[in-house]
């Protein structure tokens, strides 16, 4: 039976098409049109064509570049240190979870809390006055690094971001192992395969999709990472600090380098298209293999 | 002894995690002279002045205007989200249209950085004198919580039987009736879970509210940083904190209020998408 036939689908489809057209579609020609336009503040309406200047603005500047660097390296950086340790926690701490599903509330308020926030809350926690941090530091071993000078903020925000969002790669590797059916275990056992064996060579391989999932999720919300930098340094710290979105952000705001910042979107959504299209092949080569 | 080990470092993981939102409610017990001279971890004298003079110094802290703005835009956000998604999940979920084109990229929305959007947005938003209102900012977050919303709705109407629909139109009923009727009851809890989760989402956001909003519609996480803007003096960080637990409580609550329903979506979320 057909239950609905194509006028009605596209009738259903439509309102929610034509608000993407009008919020994604309109800015994404902009983009393209001012991308290769010569255009200041008192010029908006009136862009003038004038080629593929701004792009070579944008790849023949240093900064974007350090950025470009920041944002790869902190998504990588921190995807695999929260799967690391999201994976660990998750079989760990499975024995204890599954008969008290009241832990995990504790394990999963950081996803609840604003990254803005978190990144508010580090200015206290890192304060060299007001911060317990520093003030055990000092306590304890008469001395306390900088963290949010050029040299070591990297290194901070790497472990503000990994807080905040292993619980997210918990939770999904909690799931999945957990749904692994206990006869899989038991025919694994009984075949001899236990503690070590049993996860590496059954339990792993079973959830290695989440794996894969999870780290490309959060790699691409490390590598878009705004919010938590721009609230706890302000992109300070000598440019050290400056993640993609921050460089566009201030090029459009604190500069008004229309041109650039609008050539550095379509740069870097040429990229992330590029990613997606490789998470998607390897999607469909993954479900090829399981048919 | 395994045993103990798990508890130590559950323990661990979970003061590490919570370790900023710990400090701040600390401090926001803490009067201003206790933190300059105790910035440690307990409290002599705890004190809810802070609190106090948030909540009602209204001439020098917007706080409730705050509140208000992001309670609103996230409403708007969430709903119209919702409302723009149903009938669309319906389609794909019931029908080839749209299925092979439209859901993949919306669904892969969620992977583009929203920065890309954003420079447009603010020219369109200028013209159009969207600029520092609710309901422009309301609109943004809509699209932010477009693709969780879509993924939510067609998993939960791709998990009713068909046969409830099949019934429905032998009976005659219209498809939009069949929607109404049939569907929207069954998926009702999905209809919970987009909304505690797009609430959340939309109350968190901050990237779009610092750009597209000056003072009238500045929601809370943009508020809340505007406590550190120290003129003059230093930051006030007993009020400063208890601003961000303010801030930080509505999505908490809502979030471990309802964690079990979030739990399952936001791993289907993930793992469909």
């Amino acid at each position: 039976m057909q239950l609905v036939n194509r006028g009605e689908g596209r009738l259903f489809l439509s309102p929610l098409v034509i608000f993407l057209l009008l919020f994604l579609g309109f800015p994404a020609i902009v983009n393209l049109v001012y991308s290769i336009s010569t255009v200041t503040f008192e010029t908006l309406r009136a862009p003038e064509l004038s080629g593929y200047g701004n792009y070579l603005d944008v790849l023949s500047d240093r900064y974007f570049w350090q950025a470009s660097w920041f944002s790869l390296r902190f998504g990588i950086i921190t995807a695999l240190a929260e799967c690391l340790i999201g994976l660990f926690l998750a079989i760990f701490l499975n024995p204890l979870l599954g008969k008290r599903p009241y832990l995990m509330a504790p394990l999963m308020l950081p996803l609840m809390v604003a990254p803005a926030m978190v990144g508010l809350m580090y200015r206290l926690v890192l304060h060299e006055f007001a911060g317990p941090v520093p003030y055990y530091l000092w306590m304890w071993f008469g001395d306390s690094p900088a963290f949010l000078d050029a040299d070591n903020a990297f290194r901070t925000l790497v472990v503000i971001e990994t807080l905040q969002w292993t619980p997210f790669a918990f939770l999904l590797f909690h799931t999945a192992y957990s749904a692994i059916p206990s006869d899989v275990r038991e025919a694994a056992a009984l075949d001899g395969a236990r503690g070590w064996t049993l996860l590496t060579k059954i339990e792993l391989p079973l959830i290695k999709p989440t794996l894969i999932i999870a780290f490309f999720i959060r790699f691409i919300d490390g590598f878009r990472v705004f919010d938590n930098i721009y609230a706890l340094t302000g992109a300070g710290a000598g440019g050290s600090t400056t993640s993609l979105s921050i460089y566009i952000y201030q090029a459009f705001f604190k500069q008004g380098a229309i041109g650039k910042a609008v050539a550095a979107s379509v740069v870097l959504f040429i990229a992330s298209l590029v990613v997606l299209y490789a998470l998607t092949a390897l999607g469909s080569r993954r479900k090829e293999k399981t048919r | 002894m395994m045993r103990t080990l798990r508890w130590i470092v559950f323990a661990v993981a979970a003061i590490a995690m919570n370790f900023p939102v710990i400090v701040t409610l600390i401090t926001s017990f803490k009067s201003a002279r206790e933190i300059s001279s105790n910035a440690g971890l307990w409290i002599n004298a705890p004190t809810l002045s802070n609190y106090l003079s948030v909540l009602t110094d209204t001439t020098r802290f917007n706080i409730w205007l705050y509140l208000f703005n992001s309670t609103m835009a996230a409403l708007i956000g969430t709903l119209l989200a919702m409302a723009l998604t149903f009938p669309a999940a319906y389609a794909i979920a019931r029908s080839e249209t749209g299925r092979r084109v439209l859901f993949p990229m919306v669904v892969n929305l969620r992977a583009v950085p929203l920065i890309i959007f954003a420079i447009p947005l603010y020219m369109m938003y200028q013209w159009l004198g969207l600029l520092d209102t609710r309901v422009g900012l309301g609109l943004i977050l809509t699209i932010v919580n477009i693709p969780l919303a879509l993924v939510i709705f067609v998993n939960a109407i791709a998990d009713v039987p068909v046969e409830l629909d099949e019934a429905a139109k032998v009976d005659g009923a219209s498809t939009l009736a069949t929607l109404r009727r049939v569907i929207w009851p069954v998926v009702r809890p999905a209809m919970l879970t987009s909304f505690i989760f797009g609430f959340i989402t939309a109350w968190n956001e901050f990237l779009f509210g610092l750009m597209l909003t000056t003072s009238k519609a500045v929601p809370m996480t943009v508020g809340a940083s505007f406590f550190f803007a120290a003129s003059g003096g230093g930051v006030n960080w007993g009020t400063a904190s208890a601003v961000m637990i303010i801030g930080a409580l509505p999505p908490a609550v809502i979030g471990l209020m309802m964690y079990k329903q979030i739990f399952g979506s936001m791993t289907a979320g993930a793992v469909k998408g």
